[in-house]
C-alpha cells in the first residue's frame, strides 16, 4: 500500500511486534512501542502511533489477538497476545529475513572486496 | 501459500464485518489511544515532568493521534462499505419518517414484482423445466406420418425392428404402448384406477432413469418368447404410496392388474413419469410381450410410440434424413393404401418439445409479457412518487451538497434508498406471488401440472433479484439525476417548497402518468378482448341443453366382464337403477358427452364410393331427451331399436354435408345403408342430428356417427372400444350435492372400480372447455385491474401533489376574484390532457400488441374498436374521478389559510 522505504519498514515493524510479543508475552500497545524503542536503542526513529496500524494488520491476519485487561498501574488497556498462527509466522519471517540479510551482507562484502 | 491465502481471507472477512459494529470499534479505538497516552504521560511524570508537560511529551512521542485514528479507520474496513452502511441507515430512517410514502412505494412495486415473478414461475415450470434425465436434449420421439411429413401415427413392431437393425443415428431405440382398456390395480376391497404402460425392456436405460427401489427391466434382445422379466411390474412413486403406503416390502409382491398377476420388481422415483403428463392416474410399467399382432403391418397390428437417444454428435436433422431414407423402403410393405399413406415418412421431434401444448405455450408467453407490462407500470408509478419526493427533499439534498457531498455520492445514496424499498417490495412480492400461484392452482382454470414441491429454483431467484435491482435502478435513476442536477443555491434560499424547476418537473411527471395510462390501456384492451371472447363463446348456440345434467365419466373394468355381454350385464342394469332414483328424469350412456374430451372412437369406412372418416359414438336412446338434441331429419333411437331389430345409425350435419348424395338436402342420406355393428347386416341411417359443437365450442363438429348402444354385442367389431369408457348422463332437477352420492352408490354396486368416477355437471364441462382463453382472461382481469388501479393512483398522486404545491398561488387567485369553478376545471383539464395523451399512445400500443392476442380470440377482431373504446372510456372515467378529488380541493382553497401557511 505504501511504497519504497516504508514498505520495508512496515514488514520490519510487523516482525518486531511479533518478536516482542513472543519474548515478553501479552502486552499493551504502549508497552510494545516502548520495548521496540529500547531494543533498537533509539537507532530507529519511530512515532509510537505507527504501532497501531501494525497491530490492526496483524490482528486482521489472525497472528495476534487482543483482549482488554488492566495495566500494572490499574488502568484499562488493550493487551495483545501471539496466536499459534502468529508463532508459525515468526519462524517463517525470521527465516526469510535472515536470507535477505545474508544476501545483502554478501553483496556488501563482495562490493568492498573488488 | 495456503497460509498466506488464509490470512488474506481473514483480513477480508474482518474488514467486511467491521461496518456492522462501527460504533463499538470507534469506542474501543478511542479508549485504546487514550490509555496509551495516559500510560506514556504517567511515565513522563514519574521522570519528574509536570502533569501538563508530561501530557505534551506523551502526545509528541505518539505522533499524530488524529492521523493514526484516520489511518486505522481506513484499514479497519472498506470505505465503500462504510458508505453503504451509512446510506442504509439513512434510508431506513427516511422510511421510518414517512411510513405512508414507503408503504405506497412498497405496495406498488410488490404488485409488479409479484405478477412478473409468479408468471415467470409458471412459465419456468411449464415451458422451461428441463426433464430430470441425463442429457434429455438428445431424446427424440419417433412417429410415422404422411408424405408431407405430418402426422403422429404410432409405429408397428416390424418398422421398429427395421429401424433398430438399419439406423445408425441412435444409441438405442425404445418403444412403449398401453395395457389395453382401462386399467385397475386390484386391492382387497377396492381397485385403484391406474395408467398401465407397456414398455420395451430398454426404455428406462434409454431415458437414463433409475428406480428408487429395486431394479428396472433387464435389457434383452426383443423376442416373441416370454422374456426374463415376463409378468413383472414397476410402480410409479404415487402408486407405491397410494396402494402400498410406501412400504419397501412391496418388492417381490404379486399384484393384479385387470385380473392378471405381476411381480413387483421396482419403484420409480417421485416425479418420474413416462409418457409425460397422463393426468391424475398413477402409472405402472410392464414389459411389452410381442405377439402375433406384431408380425403384420395391417390394421390389426399393435403399434407403439418410439423414443430414441441420439448418438453423440447426431442432430435431429441428420437422424430425420436417415430415417426418411429407411422408411422409403418400408412404406411399400404396407399393403393397405390408407395405411401406406399414413406411414409414409418418419416424424421425428425432440421429446422435450412434444410435451407442451402449443396453445398453452403461446398463452403463457403472452401473459408473461402482460405481467412484464404491469411491472413496468409499477416502476413508472414509483418513479413518479420518488420524483415528487425528491422535489420535496430538494432543500435537504442541496444542504448535503453544500456541505461537500459529491453528486455521485447523492445519487448513490438515493439508489440505495431505492434498493431498500425494492427489496422490501420483493419480499412482500414473494408472498403475493406464492399466494397467487396457490390460488391459481386451487382454482385450476386449466391443468398446468405444476409441481409445487420444487417451486423455487436458481432461475426464479435470479429473475426475482434481477427485477428487484432493476426496479430500484429504473425508479430512482431519474429522480436522483434530477435532484443532483438542480442548482444548490435557489433551493437553499427558498423555503424548499416552491422552486423554479417545478414546472418542468410537473411536465415530466405528467409524461410519466401518460405513459402509465398508455400501458394500462394496452392491458385493458387485451383483457377486454378476452372477456368478449369468453362472452362470445358462451353465446355460441351449442345445439343442445347443458342445464341440469350430471355427467359421470366411467372407465370400464372390462376385464371383470370377460366372456359376458357388458351391455346386458353392466350397462342396462346400471341405467335401470339410475333411472329409478328419486328426482331423475332421464339417464343415458354415451361414449363421450359433447365437449367431454374423454374418449373418442375413430371410424373409417367407405360410403357411396367415398372414404369416410368420422367419430363413432355408441349412445343409448335416452341421451336425446337428456341433451335435447334436435333432429334435422328423421328420428333418434328409441325403444323400438333392440338387439334383434334392424341395425340403425344417426349422423350429424357435418357428416351429412360431406357425404349426402344431394349436397343441398341432408335428409337425402336417410335410408342409406352402410357399415353396421352387426356382421353382414348393413345399418340404415335413420336420422340427422342438428347440432354443431361436439369437440370444442370454438370449432364446428367433425363428422360423427352414432349407433344404438343396445345393438352392440360381443360379436360386434365396435364392442371392444364400447367397453373401454362411457359417460353416464343424468337429467335431474335435484341439487347436485344430493344426487352425486346416490349416483356414486349405484356405481359402486355395479362394479367397485366405478366408485371413484369423476362426476361433474354438464355446465362445468362447457366451462372447462374454454381452457386457455379462460386462464388468460382471468389473469388479464387481475393484471388489467391492477394496472388501472396503479394508473389512477399515479394520476391522483400527481394532481394532489400539484394542488398542495400550488396552494398559495390558488389562494392568491381566489383572493383576486377567480371563480372556483374555473379552478376546478383547470385541474381537471390538466388531468384530461394527460389522460388523452396516454389514451392516444395506448391506442397505438394496443394496436401493435393485437398480434399477440389474436390467436386466443373467438368472434372478436384483435383490433376491435368497441373494446378499445370501452377500455379508453373506463380509463378516462376513472382517471377523471381520481382527478376530481384534488380538483375540488383546489377549488375549495381558503385564501386566508392558504396565504397564512406560507
Amino acid at each position: 500500500m505504501e511504497q519504497g522505504k516504508s514498505d520495508v519498514l512496515q514488514g520490519t515493524l510487523d516482525l518486531m511486534v511479533l518478536k516482542t510479543l513472543e519474548s515478553m508475552g501479552p502486552l499493551h500497545g504502549y508497552g510494545i512501542a516502548r520495548r521496540i524503542e529500547q531494543i533498537s536503542e533509539q537507532t530507529l526513529s519511530m512515532n509510537q502511533g505507527t504501532i497501531y496500524p501494525a497491530l490492526l494488520r496483524l490482528r486482521q491476519k489472525g497472528w495476534i489477538r487482543a483482549e482488554w485487561g488492566t495495566s500494572e498501574n490499574g488502568r484499562r488497556a488493550r493487551y495483545y497476545a501471539l496466536t499459534a498462527a502468529g508463532k508459525a509466522q515468526i519462524a517463517r519471517e525470521t527465516q526469510s529475513w535472515e536470507r535477505v540479510a545474508a544476501t545483502m551482507a554478501r553483496f556488501l562484502a563482495a562490493n568492498t572486496g573488488s | 501459500m495456503a497460509r498466506n491465502l488464509l490470512s488474506s481471507l481473514r483480513t477480508l472477512a474482518s474488514r467486511c464485518l467491521a461496518p456492522f459494529h462501527r460504533a463499538a470499534l470507534d469506542h474501543e479505538l478511542d479508549e485504546e489511544l487514550q490509555s496509551h497516552l495516559d500510560l506514556a504521560a504517567e511515565e513522563h511524570r514519574r521522570r519528574g515532568l509536570s502533569p501538563e508537560d508530561a501530557r505534551i511529551a506523551a502526545l509528541r512521542s505518539f505522533g499524530g493521534v488524529a492521523q493514526t485514528r484516520e489511518n486505522i479507520r481506513l484499514h479497519e474496513s472498506f470505505p465503500f462499505l462504510e458508505n453503504l452502511r451509512r446510506d442504509l441507515v439513512y434510508a431506513l430512517r427516511q422510511i421510518r419518517r414517512s411510513p405512508g410514502f414507503a408503504a405506497s412505494v412498497i405496495g406498488t412495486l410488490a404488485l409488479g414484482i409479484a405478477a412478473a415473478t409468479a408468471m415467470f414461475t409458471v412459465v419456468d415450470h411449464v415451458l422451461l423445466r428441463p426433464l430430470p434425465w441425463r442429457d434429455a436434449r438428445s431424446l427424440v420421439i419417433l412417429h410415422e406420418g404422411d408424405r408431407t411429413g405430418k402426422g403422429n401415427q404410432d409405429v408397428p413392431w416390424l418398422d421398429i425392428e427395421a429401424w433398430i437393425k438399419r439406423s445408425h443415428s441412435f444409441e438405442q431405440i425404445a418403444y412403449s404402448g398401453t395395457i389395453s382398456g382401462r386399467n385397475y390395480l386390484e386391492g382387497k376391497n377396492d381397485a385403484l384406477a391406474i395408467s398401465g404402460i407397456t414398455v420395451s425392456p430398454n426404455l428406462f436405460s434409454v431415458l437414463g432413469a433409475t428406480p428408487l427401489l429395486g431394479r428396472s427391466f433387464i435389457s434383452e434382445a426383443p423376442s416373441f418368447a416370454p422374456g426374463k422379466d415376463n409378468a413383472t411390474i414397476i410402480l410409479s412413486y404415487s402408486v407405491w404410496q397410494t396402494a402400498f403406503g410406501g412400504r419397501a416390502s412391496v418388492l417381490g409382491k404379486v399384484v393384479r392388474i385387470n385380473g392378471n398377476p405381476y411381480t413387483v420388481i421396482g419403484v420409480m422415483p417421485r416425479g418420474f413419469s413416462y409418457p409425460w403428463n397422463t393426468g391424475d392416474l398413477g402409472q405402472v410399467w410392464v414389459p411389452i410381450q410381442l405377439s402375433k399382432d406384431d408380425q403384420t403391418r395391417s390394421y390389426s397390428a399393435m403399434s407403439y410410440e418410439a423414443i430414441a437417444r441420439l448418438r453423440n454428435g447426431m442432430t435431429p436433422e441428420t437422424a430425420r434424413a436417415e430415417m426418411t431414407a429407411i422408411q422409403k423402403t418400408l412404406a411399400p410393405q404396407y399393403t393397405d393404401p390408407d395405411l401406406r399413406k399414413d406411414h409414409n415418412t418418419v416424424v421425428l421431434e425432440r421429446y422435450g418439445e412434444t410435451l407442451v401444448d402449443k396453445d398453452l405455450k403461446k398463452a403463457l408467453l403472452a401473459l408473461l409479457a402482460a405481467s412484464g407490462v404491469l411491472w413496468l407500470i409499477a416502476n413508472v408509478n414509483v418513479t413518479n412518487l420518488l420524483l415528487a419526493r425528491s422535489t420535496a427533499r430538494q432543500r435537504e439534498i442541496a444542504m448535503r451538497r453544500a456541505l461537500g457531498a459529491s453528486g455521485w455520492r447523492v445519487v448513490r445514496q438515493m439508489v440505495t434508498e431505492g434498493l431498500v424499498l425494492s427489496t422490501a417490495s420483493a419480499l412482500l412480492g414473494i408472498g403475493l406471488a406464492v399466494a397467487g400461484i396457490h390460488l391459481a392452482e386451487s382454482a385450476r382454470p386449466i391443468h398446468l401440472n405444476l409441481d409445487l414441491s420444487a417451486r423455487v429454483n436458481p432461475a426464479i431467484l435470479a429473475v426475482l433479484c434481477g427485477l428487484t435491482v432493476l426496479s430500484a435502478l429504473i425508479s430512482t435513476a431519474w429522480p436522483a439525476l434530477v435532484a443532483v442536477g438542480a442548482p444548490i443555491e435557489p433551493a437553499l434560499k427558498q423555503g424548499g417548497q416552491q422552486t423554479g424547476s417545478g414546472r418542468r418537473h410537473h411536465r415530466m411527471r405528467g409524461a410519466l402518468v401518460a405513459l402509465e395510462v398508455a400501458m394500462s390501456l394496452t392491458l385493458l384492451v387485451a383483457c377486454g378482448l378476452l372477456l368478449r371472447t369468453i362472452y362470445t363463446l358462451r353465446r355460441v348456440p351449442l345445439g343442445y341443453r347443458t342445464d341440469h345434467i350430471l355427467v359421470a365419466s366411467l372407465n370400464m373394468p372390462s376385464w371383470r366382464f370377460s366372456g359376458r355381454n357388458m351391455v346386458a350385464d353392466l350397462y342396462n342394469p346400471l341405467l335401470e337403477r339410475v333411472q329409478h332414483l328419486h328426482g331423475v328424469q332421464a339417464a343415458g350412456l354415451m361414449s363421450e358427452v359433447p365437449l367431454g374430451q374423454t374418449f373418442n372412437i375413430a371410424l373409417t369406412l367407405r360410403l357411396n364410393g367415398n372414404d369416410v372418416a368420422a367419430r363413432l359414438k355408441p349412445v343409448s336412446p335416452e341421451i336425446q331427451r337428456i341433451f335435447g338434441f334436435p333432429m334435422l331429419a328423421g328420428r333418434f333411437f328409441n325403444s323400438s331399436d333392440t338387439p334383434t331389430s334392424e341395425p340403425v345409425a344417426v349422423v350429424n350435419p357435418a357428416f351429412a354435408r360431406l357425404y349426402a348424395p344431394d349436397k343441398h338436402d341432408p335428409s337425402s342420406l336417410i335410408g342409406t345403408k352402410f357399415w353396421s355393428t352387426r356382421r353382414n347386416v348393413p345399418a340404415h341411417i335413420i336420422g340427422i342430428l342438428n347440432n354443431e359443437r361436439q369437440g370444442t365450442v370454438a370449432e364446428a363438429s367433425q363428422p360423427e356417427v352414432e349407433v344404438c348402444l343396445c345393438q352392440i354385442n360381443p360379436q360386434a367389431t365396435i364392442y371392444g372400444p364400447a367397453t373401454i369408457a362411457m359417460d353416464l348422463a343424468v337429467r335431474t332437477e335435484q341439487p347436485t350435492a344430493q344426487m352425486i352420492p346416490e349416483i356414486r352408490d349405484i356405481l359402486r354396486h355395479a362394479s367397485p372400480e366405478l366408485a371413484t368416477a369423476t362426476i361433474t355437471t354438464m355446465d362445468q364441462i362447457v366451462e372447462d372447455s374454454y381452457g386457455s382463453q379462460r386462464l388468460a382472461a382471468h389473469l388479464l382481469e387481475i393484471f388489467g385491474g391492477s394496472a388501472l388501479l396503479l394508473c389512477v393512483a399515479g394520476l391522483y398522486g400527481l394532481l394532489a401533489y400539484v394542488v398542495t404545491q400550488r396552494t398559495r398561488e390558488l389562494g392568491v387567485r381566489i383572493a383576486l376574484g377567480a371563480q372556483r369553478a374555473n379552478l376546478l376545471w383547470m385541474v381537471l383539464r390538466q388531468a384530461a390532457v394527460m389522460l388523452l395523451i396516454g389514451v392516444a399512445l395506448g391506442t397505438g400500443l394496443a394496436w401493435a400488441s393485437g398480434r399477440l392476442v389474436r390467436g386466443f380470440l373467438y368472434g372478436v377482431n384483435a383490433h376491435d374498436g368497441w373494446t378499445l373504446a370501452g377500455a379508453a372510456v373506463l380509463l378516462l372515467a376513472s382517471g377523471l374521478l381520481a382527478a376530481y378529488l384534488p380538483a375540488r380541493r383546489a377549488a375549495g382553497v381558503d385564501p386566508m389559510t392558504a396565504l397564512r401557511t406560507e
